[in-house]
């Protein structure tokens, strides 16, 4: 369903609201039948929030973002699909493990698409969205530098 | 004594309070808005369906800021809060069954986004923010219903019947009751479906009535009748109901024969409609999809008596 609408009806994302209430209509849905999903994603929201200068808001193509300093790296959406930014090297080398696939929209690009699906799940998600956080530091810090 | 600390407890619990002053407002705002706008009795505007349950979400929001709640509750407390609109709507507002259910999808959606939208509005602590947001949609809102509301649409369907137009054309005019099983979902759970047509002369002018599956009749006056080729009717008076009836105007019929040269007929059902409801691009896929399926239930009955 989430895949379908994606391609036959994405260009309708940058209508206002469209993509936050076909997420919240996702997240009603879960809600109903896989409830234990958004127990996950809040998991995955405090595991966050434990980031320093982290926060969390409310992603612009639905879902729950995730920033550092105001810098999106990573978003869930409510239907349990985890997109990351990581970078290129980064992403050849996770793809290796063959849990991760590319972009579900940007295929050629640093983000990565995982899709929580069980509780262990969770673990692997932490750990991918500890690298996308670590990067973003890491950038974030390196044009703090160059600014010097 | 008990049970009066409890109910203090409950009625201290910001949970309810959130969902309880959501609910307040909402109805508040809709009797001073239908209080206002007499004219328009009937007419139900977008913001109705898309401001104010994103109103009542931020509401419940602003409520919860301070509470330690994932987003797991937020989502089930919203479900309850949208539930409670829903019953209220249901008995005080009188409208029916269907019409809620198809009403619900947009109710939840919005009441969930606005939750989920304030509680990210809250965190940021920025009043100027919080305050425009409101009375931005506050705003949407006075002008939506302020504003004049029209939206007339047109479905066609056809079918291919294999017998000629003078056979089709015995069974288009009134027909005998539809003994098929209805298989559009809607008219399984209780939406009136179209059952039978009589007619009280076969000429113009002669009056024309739909049957209902409920009892409901439209009555119709014949206003073309180009015998073997095209009839029309108009809806000259139609039942009010609390179902999506209320809410939609029929307001003419049609029939057109092509004859295939083949002995076979393109049967052509044309209805025309006046929506009272909004946003269209939400009701209006109902009404179609409503509308297609009274026009197929009418026209396989009229290929089966004319392929018999």
């Amino acid at each position: 369903m989430f895949s379908f609408v994606v391609k036959r009806v994405g260009f309708l994302k940058d209508l206002p609201l469209f993509a936050i209430i076909f997420d919240s209509l996702m997240r009603f849905w879960m809600f109903l039948t896989k409830p234990e999903l958004l127990d996950w994603i809040d998991d995955l929201e405090e595991n966050v929030t434990q980031m320093p200068e982290t926060t969390i808001g409310i992603h612009k193509y639905g879902g729950i973002g995730f920033n550092y300093m105001g810098k999106e790296f990573a978003h869930v959406h409510s239907n349990g699909l985890l997109d990351v930014l990581l970078n290129t090297e980064l992403k050849n080398s996770l793809m290796t493990e063959g849990k991760i696939k590319d972009h579900h929209v940007f295929k050629n690009s640093g983000w990565i698409s995982f899709y929580l699906q069980n509780k262990q799940d969770l673990d692997y998600a932490c750990i991918l969205l500890d690298k996308a956080y670590d990067r973003a530091k890491q950038k974030h810090n390196s044009i703090q530098l160059d600014a010097i | 004594m008990s049970l009066n600390k409890n109910l203090s407890k409950v009625l201290n619990s910001k949970i309810l309070q959130g969902i309880l002053i959501a609910n307040i407002f909402a109805f508040l705002i809709i009797g001073i808005q239908s209080s206002l706008a007499p004219k328009d009795t009937g007419i139900l505007v977008f913001s109705e369906f898309v401001i104010i349950p994103m109103l009542m979400g931020i509401i419940t929001a602003w409520f919860w800021k301070d509470m330690a709640i994932r987003g797991k509750q937020i989502t089930g407390y919203s479900i309850l809060n949208g539930l409670i609109a829903i019953l209220i709507s249901f008995f005080f507002l009188g409208e029916g069954f269907i019409c809620l259910l198809i009403v619900s999808p947009l109710i939840f959606g919005f009441i969930i986004s606005g939750a989920f939208i304030g509680r990210a509005m809250f965190k940021k602590r920025n009043q100027k923010l919080n305050i425009s947001i409101v009375s931005l949609l506050l705003g949407i809102f006075i002008v939506d219903s302020l504003s004049d509301h029209h939206h007339e649409n047109m479905v066609s369907d056809e079918l291919l019947i294999q017998a000629s137009p003078e056979e089709v054309w015995q069974h288009v005019v009134a027909f005998d009751p539809i003994s098929q099983k209805e298989n559009y979902w809607l008219f399984k759970i209780g939406m009136p479906s179209p059952m039978a047509t009589t007619v009280s002369e076969h000429k113009l002018g002669a009056n024309r009535k739909c049957i209902f599956s409920n009892g409901y009749i439209f009555d119709e006056k014949i206003v073309k009748f180009d015998i073997n080729k095209n009839l029309i009717f108009d809806i000259v008076d139609q039942p009010k109901d609390p179902e999506i009836m209320g809410h939609i105007d029929i307001k003419r019929g049609e029939f057109i024969l092509k004859d295939n040269g083949n002995g076979t007929t393109t049967l052509i059902g044309n209805s025309w409609y006046n929506l009272h409801v909004f946003p269209t691009w939400y009701y209006d896929l109902w009404a179609e999809s409503i509308t297609r399926n009274v026009h197929f239930r009418v026209m396989q009955h009229i290929k089966l008596l004319s392929e018999r």
